[in-house]
């Protein structure tokens, strides 16, 4: 019968251990795995070509994000990258989102962490990756200069033409 | 119907105008028929939150919007109290109450809702496995071993390579895929692996909602899925365009087979089967962080106690030896369970039924000669540290209670 092998003397079976092994990793976050496979099954169907995002490499709990800089504003023509870090209680809490590529914005710290309530307090669990893109695009056109992460870029926000040369300064394709 | 549109719409009780003017529209009495596209249906369907379909239907009471009883359960524990649908505040659990009516629509619906789940549980470990670079390098591995299978062996060491690098030619292992077919149709493969891992609590979710019986009423394309995960060698995975083979729905049965999340035995006969239903089900392995310790250990007969004239071990024969890999965090008792469930099940053609559901006692050797034996509720990841400490398969002795 050929249950029961010694595992050192089966070198075939590395690979089904290696399945296995992912298999129980897998269980404890299945909800959430299942939750993020159905948001990137529909954001690969979406039309939607300002805003897409894709799990970094192996890690479904890691994303990049990508949105294009709204028309006919400073950030126009510009391509943003976020990183998405989503946590085991996702979606019931927010995930950690930044900029990877260099924003100069009033929300926006040079660290590329971004102030936005919905992602803080204002959290819900309906909120997916489309629609948080969907907002961190908004807020880029719609900056809340009340509370400022970036103060130069607050005050410099009713100026727009120096915003603009500062916006582009920064910018970095990464 | 709850979408992310209805954030932040305007929380007044005002009719709209559309509201105000509207007349009620006429029920349906004859045999009208009118299509419904499945997305539109689905989105009805859906709870907002884990995007699944409703389970157990809660409704707000103000602003009667749709989740499953878990979910909004957890929203609002972990969450603001209020509605993540429109933010409605939502002091407590009594600010919902269920649907049975909504649950019952489903239900009408989607009678099958396993069937549905299994589904789309494929579906999405096929998204996964295009995505994961993992399957993909694993993908091309299988299609290198299929190749050598397939090539005629033209030269010497074409030969060689074939045969070290692929354990199992395609006859013997549809003979081993057919036999385990068959083991888990006659259900002790199934229900033993269930209860080791019900007992442990890593209890899989998946795995018990997708057993699901009537499975002949798939559609075509989920039946070529099924029909491939038959297929025994992991050339069956790389031609799609197989005929449904014969043993289809013995490959069903492997298919569904409850997945023991918790302890995995290895063995060929498993591992052709579990290899492919593993990669076509639940695919979604690689991306995970690594959160559980995995402890391998080596079972072996009480050398003493279980000497060789013992009837479990003459029955066992070479099975006595027991290879297992299981949690860390599963306990002696869980190991109990095990081995009553599996020696007895391995032997119990050769037993008599006294010997059944046997009580098992399991030793550990911190020297050669020396056996302590071990309580049922230290884990595993305490006897290794306590015991073992080496970085090699666990060793383990067993022998049975006297009575």
């Amino acid at each position: 019968m050929a249950q029961n092998v010694n595992p050192s003397q089966e070198q075939h079976s590395s690979n089904a251990k290696r399945n296995d092994d992912n298999k129980k990793y897998s269980t404890d976050n299945h909800a959430v795995t299942k939750r993020l496979h159905k948001e990137l099954m529909t954001l690969m169907m979406s039309q939607d070509k300002s805003v897409s995002a894709f799990p970094e490499g192996e890690n479904l709990f890691r994303w990049i994000g990508t949105i294009m800089g709204p028309k006919d504003t400073v950030y126009e023509n510009q391509k943003y990258k976020l990183s998405m870090q989503f946590p085991n209680s996702y979606p019931y809490s927010a995930p950690i989102v930044k900029f990877i590529t260099p924003c100069f914005h009033p929300n926006v710290d040079t660290g590329g962490n971004i102030c936005l309530d919905i992602l803080k307090d204002k959290w819900s669990a309906l909120y997916d990756v489309r629609t948080i893109l969907l907002s961190i695009q908004a807020l880029l056109c719609e900056p809340n200069i009340a509370s400022p992460l970036n103060s130069l870029a607050a005050e410099l926000w009713r100026s727009q033409a120096q915003y603009k040369k500062h916006v582009d300064d920064t910018y970095k394709e990464v | 119907m709850a979408s992310t549109e209805q954030i932040g719409l305007n929380k007044t009780w005002e009719l709209s105008l559309y509201e105000l003017h509207r007349t009620p529209q006429d029920a349906i009495v004859d045999n009208t028929e009118i299509a419904v596209s499945p997305r539109s249906l689905h989105s009805e369907l859906m709870c907002p939150i884990c995007l699944d379909m409703l389970k157990k239907t809660m409704t707000t009471k103000e602003c009667l919007h749709r989740f499953c009883s878990e979910c909004i359960i957890t929203a609002l524990r972990s969450g603001n109290k209020e509605c993540p649908t429109c933010r409605k505040k939502l002091v407590s659990k009594r600010s919902l109450r269920p649907d049975p009516n909504f649950d019952l629509l489903i239900s009408k619906i989607y009678p099958s809702r396993d069937e549905y789940e299994a589904h789309q549980e494929r579906v999405l470990a096929k998204l996964n496995k295009s995505h994961s670079q993992a399957a993909l390098v694993n993908s091309i591995n299988e299609g290198i071993k299929v190749q050598l299978q397939n090539r005629p062996n033209r030269s010497r060491k074409g030969n060689e390579e074939g045969s070290s690098s692929n354990s199992n030619d395609p006859s013997q292992s549809t003979a081993q895929s057919s036999e385990s077919a068959h083991n888990s149709q006659g259900q002790p493969s199934a229900s033993q692996s269930n209860i080791m891992s019900s007992s442990a609590m890593a209890s899989l979710s998946m795995g018990s909602t997708s057993t699901s019986t009537d499975s002949h009423s798939l559609n075509p394309s989920s039946n070529t899925i099924t029909s491939r995960m038959a297929s025994p060698a992991p050339s069956g995975r790389s031609t799609p365009s197989q005929p449904p083979s014969p043993g289809s729905s013995l490959g069903k049965s492997i298919g569904k087979r409850p997945k023991s999340a918790f302890t995995s035995e290895r063995s060929e006969e498993s591992e052709t089967s579990e290899r492919t239903d593993q990669t076509d089900t639940e695919g979604e392995g690689p991306s995970e962080p690594l959160t559980l310790n995995e402890i391998e250990l080596v079972f072996k007969p009480h050398p003493t106690e279980m000497s060789g004239d013992n009837p479990l071990v003459k029955a066992l024969k070479e099975n006595s030896v027991r290879y297992i890999k299981t949690t860390a965090n599963a306990t002696v008792d869980h190991l109990h369970k095990y081995l009553a469930m599996r020696l007895t099940l391995d032997a119990e053609s050769q037993l008599p039924l006294t010997h059944h559901l046997l009580n098992f006692c399991i030793f550990i050797s911190p020297s050669s000669g020396q056996y302590v034996q071990l309580n049922g509720n230290q884990t595993l990841g305490q006897v290794n540290d306590k015991f073992w400490k080496v970085n090699k398969p666990l060793e383990m002795f067993y022998s049975w209670k006297k009575t």
